[in-house]
């Protein structure tokens, strides 16, 4: 297949050196729409234009961006944004690149957003493993401030946007928007109960905006060029270009930004180069690990938000993991549990009992102490855990796990009756320490 | 407060009506419908959906949801029993029970347990469940009075959401994360806080057991009997659960309008003075067992011969219908006029402030704008009204302004404070006045924190919270004068946030509005002036008096001047004692009765607020011990004057029949939620009072501007005391919440006795050369009392604190000392 080519918007002078400086970023002409958005924008006028742009969050929910600050009252209080940059899904490495390379692209972003919603104090939460990057975004934040593009009154607009980093201290919960508030305010991170939403009533009490690091980043780009540019990419329900995190079992992993809606199999073989020669995809998740998993016969699928619901998964925060015909796909399901249970922060019943049972149960299986009986309970768990919590991390794990019992049902009994004959296990009892076999690793 | 709009919803077919915003869970209570809940407790404030038991399924809306976070809409259409509900409950129940050890045969709470009974009415019935269940070392000690199973815990946050959003003592958390969390404190350490043994109640499961209960009783031998917890002004309502004759413990009867459902651990715990070896249960005198009619007959007798100059001193221990008999006995039977209260005020003042249309009901924080709490600490003193304090600042945004002389543990909670020295509580009431009124401010060293306090009190929206303690002492009467000044000019009324005094005894209001003061019988009326407590204690030591019934006072622990006290009793001619132990009074009394412990007694007490409660007895009396009140209508008969009470009832009826603003009350209208006299029609027979006038309020200026002492001592004008010579501290005390008999005579609670330690600024530390913990003589006039240095930040320096009332060390040997030195021993 010929290498597909991608579609730079977020990435276009990514490698670039410098451009993480004010000066390089500058070079292509940024800070220009924050010029404009502060200046000589009209409020509403930006959060319409965002919403005309139909940019959808790209965090997860997938949730129109403009919607959403339009959801945050008017007038006068304390509003703040909040740039959720606690990228911790397994699969998701996006807005690491994004943030070390580019980091001024994603500060014009905050800014921007926080004079549409009219917001004074702004934060991004940084996963507390991105050290090195938080590094990066306060060096960014000194040279904005310094330059006038943040502080008391920016670009002498008037307006007022303060923006501080805040490191994450390494729980994956915390990226959940409520979490992530609670810990920002000094608590522990656990989710809040919905509603009142952040937009209503977020971080102190006040009403938050609170958005992923490549959706804010987006934002500099549509007040330059205006909502039907960014319309012009993607498809209709899912505009604009998106960068997917590409890994597992493929060739060439990495970042790709691509324009929503092309072929998934384009994606996966095209750019990343597919897995190692010989071997076939046996499971894909097309939106990081709490994506139900797809399998090769759903390569073709449109990669965009519309397609992967329709195919019973999602997009997610776009982040690819290709599994091939190395990978038992029951190690996988542990592995995926294994990961949500460790992560549930244990506050609503059926996540913190559900991820904990199903790992228990899993683990069986690996040990020979399974029957197919217990495939009856496991599906019967997951489904007990969707839509029962009180945030989605119990979804997260029950979604992909619950996906791979259902479509992999007869390997699952393959390896429960392996696993019990001595000596003769398809896996042994310890391989979950095993890392994945990686396409790079194979090459 | 607006009256919420109802709404008609429809619950499984029925319809319901409830008040629009109310939780689902509650509204469909209307319809005769339960939600299981475990983590929704609307005391602890909020719902936080965290237990998912109450998902139900609401027409229009695709996902289930939780009822208990949900408020209802008209037209709300909500079913509770569908495949999808019942599926879903079940399945939580299942979740919960995953790591829960099922070992209800061995539990203390089985058979009163929510999880057992919302495991049989809505749980699978059967365990899909083979793996094993998650351990701990259990049960161990969460502090000396609770103990944790963290294998029973279902996680429900109860008692977490009450360390951290009710008591605001923050001690426990949820430690690690996913199904390995725990409920725990900082690096183990016990949860030592006034309030903790809330959470035993809190737990929907047995993992927190007291340590007084495990293994006691099982549901079906106890019965429940409901009270009034009387250790303290608080009042709470209370449910003691009896077996054998014996209280096992104490429970929450929740009313609103007066604990809102929390009991404090002295009134959780307190209870095992009742089976106390050391009560005195039958009459005594001379020291010597006695027999009831020669102990009445040799009391009589004593009391009745000679002149008959008697006086009484009642404690706030007792009830109305004692007290109201005692004055009886010293009035009628013999003819004196000396009764008074151990909690004695100028009774023109506090019949002014006591005036029913400016009386504040507890319940009234919850809704009015702002509180100044002035000279009282509630966690001290009526610990729930710290809890009540604390709420409404929380959920409420009630403002708190905060004046006193010693830091308050609401301090934090407070828009604004100010802290005057110890002693000078009538000179800055005299500023706040002069601030708040017409006059102009006072040439006062204290007029700019008094302006600054001014600032935040909006008239017509305060609510004014003092301290007795204010009126107490030189300068009283005059703090009494400007409190009523204060509460005038804020407008102070009891629709918009009227009054409210915080007593240091349980009855103290009762008591004196029975008639137990000075130059006032029952209801306020006037009467022939008594001796006050000073000249109660003047008149037994020289010999003016013959006599003093002490009735649950201890006037040699409680009082200013203990060793004045302790000659003056000496001194007595006669000492008639009624009391449950024996302390320093006893030993003085040459007749002494037992009285019954509170959960014997029947009668009634008035809340600070007003509000009259009934005391029911849950156990019998032991051995020789007899109600009071029958032993004080035996003894008036004995002195030739019968009372016609031959029942607590009956003597109920006699007090209302002479307290005209308690006129027709019964028993059966004070219920089991009581009734505030100031809410019934009788209330209008209150005595309208003088106090408070134009010209009452200049001489009190005059009074207070000149500051009795102020110049008197020497060291305390040089603002820069010499070096060598050791500098003075004002003297201020304080009750410890800890410092009683209750503690001490409490073997689970002995631990929390504290022991005498004087208080000091840091920066007075430093220049003393003492630091914390250090061991000191606090001395004055050639008395000292011993104490450990506690270093406080937030005191005012240029004063020292001790605790009064103390059994050990007590301040009230230094009491009449305006300043102390502080001397390494």
């Amino acid at each position: 297949m010929s290498r597909a080519a991608e579609t730079r918007v977020l990435f276009r002078h990514i490698d670039e050196p410098g451009l993480a400086t004010l000066d390089g970023y500058r070079h292509h002409g940024g800070y220009k729409a924050l010029e404009r958005a502060a200046r000589e924008l009209d409020p509403g006028d930006l959060l319409g234009a965002f919403e005309d742009s139909g940019l959808r969050g790209r965090g997860g929910a997938g949730f129109s961006m403009g919607k959403k600050g339009s959801f945050l009252p008017h007038g006068e209080m304390s509003k703040y944004v909040c740039c959720n940059a606690d990228e911790s899904e397994p699969g998701a490495f996006k807005d690491r690149e994004l943030m070390m390379k580019n980091p001024h692209q994603l500060i014009e972003g905050v800014a921007i957003a926080a004079v549409a919603v009219g917001a004074a104090h702004s934060f991004i939460f940084i996963r507390g493993e991105y050290w090195e990057i938080a590094d990066v975004l306060d060096r960014a934040v000194r040279e904005a401030y310094e330059a006038n593009l943040l502080g008391a009154n920016v670009l002498n607009s008037g307006t007022r946007v303060e923006l501080v980093v805040h490191r994450g201290a390494g729980a994956y919960i915390c990226g959940e928007e409520t979490a992530l508030l609670d810990a920002l305010e000094g608590k522990r991170g656990n989710p809040r109960l919905k509603p009142p939403f952040p937009a209503i009533q977020g971080l102190y009490g006040g009403p938050t905006l609170i958005n992923n690091v490549e959706t804010l980043s987006n934002l500099p780009h549509i007040v330059n060029n205006g909502a039907s540019w960014f319309k012009s990419f993607g498809t209709e329900q899912s505009p604009g270009t998106k960068v997917v995190s590409v890994s597992g079992c493929v060739q060439r992993p990495g970042n790709y930004e691509v324009e929503l809606g092309i072929s998934s199999r384009e994606l996966i073989f095209g750019l990343a180069g597919g897995p190692p020669d010989g071997r076939r995809v046996k499971a894909w998740f097309p939106g990081g690990s709490s994506a139900p998993v797809l399998t090769e016969a759903e390569l073709d699928l449109p990669y965009s938000f519309e397609a992967m619901a329709e195919a019973g998964s999602m997009l997610g925060s776009g982040s690819i993991i290709i599994a091939d015909d190395t990978v038992s796909i029951p190690h996988l399901a542990l592995r995926t549990a294994r990961f949500y249970h460790h992560e549930s922060c244990g506050k609503c019943t059926p996540c913190r009992e559900g991820t904990n049972w199903t790992v228990k149960m899993l683990e069986r299986i690996t040990r020979g102490e399974a029957t197919p009986m217990d495939l009856e309970i496991i599906a019967s768990v997951q489904e007990n855990i969707i839509g029962h919590c009180l945030c989605v991390l119990g979804d997260s794990m029950a979604m992909p796990v619950g996906a791979m019992v259902a479509k992999f049902r007869d390997e699952f009994e393959r390896a429960i009756e392996a696993a019990r004959e001595p000596g003769r296990g398809e896996f042994d009892a310890s391989p979950i320490d095993r890392p994945l076999t990686t396409g790079v690793q194979a090459a | 407060m607006t009256e919420r709009q109802q709404v008609t919803l429809v619950v499984d077919g029925v319809e319901v009506q409830a008040p629009e915003g109310e939780m689902l869970v509650d509204a469909a209570k209307g319809g005769d419908v339960e939600i299981p809940v475990f983590c929704y407790e609307p005391k602890l404030g909020g719902p936080v959906g965290a237990c998912r038991m109450c998902l139900v399924e609401i027409e229009g809306i695709p996902k289930l949801q939780t009822a208990c976070s949900t408020p209802i809409r008209d037209g709300m259409v909500v079913y509770t029993g569908t495949d999808r509900v019942v599926e879903a409950q079940s399945a939580v129940v299942e979740f919960l029970l995953v790591n829960h050890p099922l070992d209800c045969p061995v539990c203390d709470k089985g058979g009163e347990c929510p999880l057992q009974d919302i495991a049989m009415g809505w749980g699978p019935g059967r365990s899909r469940v083979t793996d094993p269940k998650r351990h701990f070392r259990k049960p161990i000690p969460l502090s000396p009075l609770v103990r944790i199973d963290r294998e029973r815990c279902i996680l429900c946050y109860r008692c977490v959401r009450f360390s951290q959003e009710v008591a605001e003592d923050e001690q426990l958390q949820l430690l690690e994360r996913s199904s390995s969390s725990y409920v725990g404190t900082f690096d183990d350490r016990p949860y030592i806080a006034p309030f903790h043994g809330n959470i035993i109640e809190l737990c929907p499961v047995g993992a927190l057991t007291a340590e007084a209960y495990r293994f006691r009783a099982r549901p079906w031998d106890i019965e429940d009997s409901g009270s009034i917890c009387t250790l303290c002004p608080s009042q709470c309502n209370v449910k003691f659960t009896v077996r054998d004759e014996r209280v096992q413990r104490v429970l929450a009867r929740d009313n609103h309008e007066v604990d809102n459902g929390w009991l404090c651990d002295k009134g959780r715990f307190g209870f095992g003075m009742i089976n106390s070896e050391q009560r005195i249960t039958e009459p005594r005198l001379n020291g010597n067992r006695a027999g009831w009619e020669q102990a009445l007959a040799t009391a009589a007798q004593r009391l009745g011969t000679g002149e008959r100059r008697i006086a009484a001193i009642v404690g706030g221990q007792a009830s109305n219908e004692e007290a109201y008999l005692v004055q009886r006995i010293v009035r009628e039977a013999l003819g004196s006029p000396h009764v008074t209260s151990i909690d004695e005020l100028d009774a023109a003042g506090v019949e002014a402030l006591s005036a029913p249309q400016m009386s504040a009901s507890i319940a009234d924080i919850d809704a009015v704008e702002s509180v100044l709490l002035i000279g009282a600490d509630p966690l001290n003193s009526m610990p729930i009204l710290d809890l009540r304090l604390r709420k409404a600042v929380r959920h409420s945004n009630l403002r708190l302004t905060i004046a006193s002389d010693r830091p308050t543990a609401l301090d934090g909670g407070a828009e604004e404070t100010a802290r005057y020295a110890p002693g000078r509580s009538a000179a800055f009431l005299a500023a706040l006045a002069a601030e708040l009124g017409p006059g102009s401010p006072l040439d006062s060293p204290r007029q700019a924190d008094a302006a600054r306090l001014a600032g935040e009190l909006r008239p017509g929206r305060t609510l004014l919270i003092w301290g007795e303690h204010l009126a107490r002492g030189t300068g009283g009467s005059g703090a009494l004068s400007s409190l009523f000044r204060i509460a005038t000019s804020l407008n102070c009324a009891s629709d918009t946030g009227g009054l409210f005094a915080v007593p240091d005894g349980t009855n103290a209001r009762g008591v004196r509005e029975v008639g137990c003061l000075p130059s006032c019988g029952p209801g306020f009326t006037p009467t022939r002036p008594g001796n006050t407590l000073d000249e109660i204690k003047q008149g037994l030591t020289d010999g003016s008096l013959d006599g003093v019934i002490l009735l649950h006072a201890d006037p040699v622990r409680d009082l200013a001047d203990g060793p004045g006290w302790a000659k003056a009793l000496n001194n007595a001619r006669t000492v008639v004692a009624i009391s449950s132990f024996d302390d320093a009074s006893t030993k003085a009394a040459d007749v002494v009765l037992p009285a019954e412990a509170y959960a014997e007694k029947e009668g009634t007490v008035t809340h600070p607020d007003g509000r009259l409660q009934r005391l029911r007895p849950a156990v019998p009396r032991p051995d020789q011990v007899r109600p009071i009140w029958q032993a004080l209508a035996e003894l008036s008969a004995a002195l030739g004057h019968e009372t016609g009470v031959d029942s607590a009832p009956e003597a109920l009826q006699a007090i209302a029949a002479s307290v005209h603003f308690y006129a027709d009350l019964t028993p059966d209208e004070i219920g089991g939620t009581g009734v505030r006299w100031q809410t019934r029609p009788q209330a209008q027979a209150f005595p309208s009072s003088e106090a408070g006038s134009e010209e009452g309020f200049e001489e009190i200026v005059r009074a207070t501007n000149s500051e009795p002492g102020a110049s008197s001592d020497p060291r305390l004008a040089s603002a820069d005391p010499s070096p060598g010579s050791a500098p003075a501290l004002r003297l201020g005390t304080y009750r410890d919440l800890w410092a009683d008999e209750t503690t001490e005579r409490n073997v689970a609670l002995r631990f929390l006795v504290p022991q005498q330690r004087v208080e000091l600024a840091p920066s007075d530390a430093q220049r003393l050369g003492v630091g914390d913990g250090d061991e000191v003589d606090v001395r004055s006039n050639g008395t000292s009392v011993r104490a450990t240095v506690a270093l406080r930040e937030r005191m005012r320096p240029g004063a020292a604190f001790l605790i009064e009332g103390i059994g050990d060390q007590n301040a009230n040997r230094l009491t009449g000392a305006e300043t102390v030195e502080i001397e390494k021993p």
